[in-house]
């Protein structure tokens, strides 16, 4: 009888109550850019390089490890994959006892090696940088600055952003301290403890906008390849 | 003035096995929240309906409700943000006494499990704290009790297990960030307090009234303090080399 009086709030698809694009989005990316990577494999223009190629394409499982172990993309796959719940609302969370529930006890208490996937894209990040300065002096002799070199600074930054901003990166920087006054420049720590807070309060979206940008640099380097305009040269200059 | 249908589910299992909802016509005026309809319907159509309420003012915890599927606290949802009708379902994770009021008291066997606060040894009175050393837990010391969180979380409200949920994550993490503590108590939230069972969803998040980050802030922060005991081998080491003694 309950189940009956609460079926008006079910009618309506929990997507659009609870609005979460971002792992179907993320789906969709992945196949695109594995069936791009795999058909159509580009690993550099005239001085781009791809970002699934930087510095190799065999780190792509890494950072992948990175991404799903990632506690934005847990929460975004936890909810509409396994629906553990779909949505907070009543009647469409699509959750009950009748289902299996481990959490992160058994096989997903892998996700606890997050911090060790960090360390691996901590080290990766610095190539996205390097790949900016190739993209602007891959001509010997010549300096060139072009629309694809603003949009690999994007790229690199959105990285950073999501890279630095992750949970994980913010205990071990911080987090685990509970007596700051107590220690060498505890004030300091205090202070990029709070800095860190405040990026680690948009995480989820730097983690899903940092993953559409590596997917347009992509795009762009395709779009040259097949000899689109589009390519602007903003600066040029011999050194 | 206008009017607005309220719906509210009524039972007392106590004396039956009965669930209905009956439906109210209340008058709306301004400023007007959840509760002062519900007291209307008390005072003017039925004696009767039973709900919990102590302050009316967003600081007792008490008059936790589901208003259209959503926990809230009824005395701070207007209704003016609600539509013509409204369905109010007392908070389905526990179990109801009568109507909107239910037995929360399954939290207070399990806050009776988390040690206190507990000093550091040898610290000279008067205490000292630093503002910078006491800022974290001071947004755990917000909470109010109302357990919404406790209500909105899958673990507890769809599946049997024995995390403690998220209010008392908050409770711990409150005590485990004292700058003067000397417990480190997510020892206890990993073994006996099931923590491994959140997938932090964030719906706690969502619904907390006093608006406590409650999975970034305290959850999360656990969880990492969790790997660094029982999952991070290369922090385990670093820690010992650390602490010993050359």
């Amino acid at each position: 009888m309950e189940k009956n009086m609460d079926k008006s709030l079910t009618w309506f698809p929990p997507e659009f109550k609870e609005l979460n694009w971002r792992l179907w989005s993320f789906a969709i990316i992945l196949i695109l850019s594995a069936g791009a990577l795999i058909l159509y494999p580009v690993s550099q223009f005239e001085g781009y390089v791809d970002p699934f190629y930087s510095p190799t394409v065999a780190v792509i499982p890494l950072i992948a490890l990175f991404r799903l172990s990632c506690y934005a993309y847990r929460k975004d796959y936890y909810r509409h994959v396994f629906r553990h719940p779909i949505a907070c609302l009543d009647g469409i969370r699509f959750d009950d006892n009748r289902k299996g529930y481990s959490g992160e006890m058994t096989f997903f208490s892998l996700q606890n090696f997050h911090r060790y996937f960090l360390y691996i894209a901590i080290v990766i990040l610095p190539f996205f940088y390097y790949d900016i300065y190739v993209s602007m002096t891959y001509i010997s002799g010549e300096f060139i600055f072009r629309l694809g070199t603003i949009i690999l600074i994007a790229n690199a930054l959105l990285l950073t952003l999501w890279t630095f901003s992750c949970h994980a990166f913010r205990h071990l920087t911080g987090g685990h301290t509970d007596c700051y006054s107590c220690k060498t420049a505890g004030g300091a720590k205090k202070k990029f403890y709070n800095g860190q807070s405040y990026l680690n309060r948009y995480h989820e979206q730097f983690a899903f906008i940092s993953l559409i940008v590596v997917l347009a640099v992509d795009l762009y380097i395709r779009a040259l390849i097949v000899g689109w305009p589009i390519d602007f040269t903003l600066l040029k200059f011999a050194i | 003035m206008q009017e607005v249908k309220i719906r509210i589910r009524r039972s007392e299992p106590a004396v039956s096995n009965e669930v209905r909802y009956q439906e109210f016509t209340v008058p709306v005026g301004e400023g007007m929240v959840v509760l002062d309809a519900v007291h209307y319907i008390q005072n003017n159509i039925d004696p009767t309906l039973s709900v919990r309420w102590n302050c009316k003012a967003a600081r007792c915890g008490s008059c936790s409700a589901e208003i259209d599927g959503m926990p809230k606290l009824m005395c701070k949802t207007r209704m003016d943000t609600l539509g013509k009708e409204i369905t109010i379902n007392p908070i389905k994770a526990y179990p109801v006494v009568k109507d909107l009021v239910t037995d929360v008291s399954h939290n207070y066997e399990i806050a009776k499990k988390i040690p206190p606060f507990t000093p550091k040894e040898g610290l000279k009175e008067p205490w000292t704290m630093m503002q910078i050393d006491v800022t974290r837990s001071k947004e755990f010391r917000t909470c109010i009790e109302c357990f919404l969180c406790q209500d909105v979380c899958h673990v507890i409200r769809e599946h049997q297990s024995n995390y403690f949920g998220p209010k008392h994550v908050v409770k711990i993490a409150a005590l485990d960030l004292h700058p003067l503590d000397s417990i480190d108590r997510s020892e206890l939230l990993h073994h006996d307090g099931g923590l491994g069972y959140c997938d932090i969803t964030k719906c706690c998040q969502n619904v907390c009234p006093e608006e406590i980050r409650i999975t970034d802030n305290a959850i999360i922060p656990e969880k990492e303090r969790i790997v660094d005991h029982a999952y991070d081998p290369i922090g385990l080491l670093i820690k010992k080399v650390k602490r010993r003694k050359w």
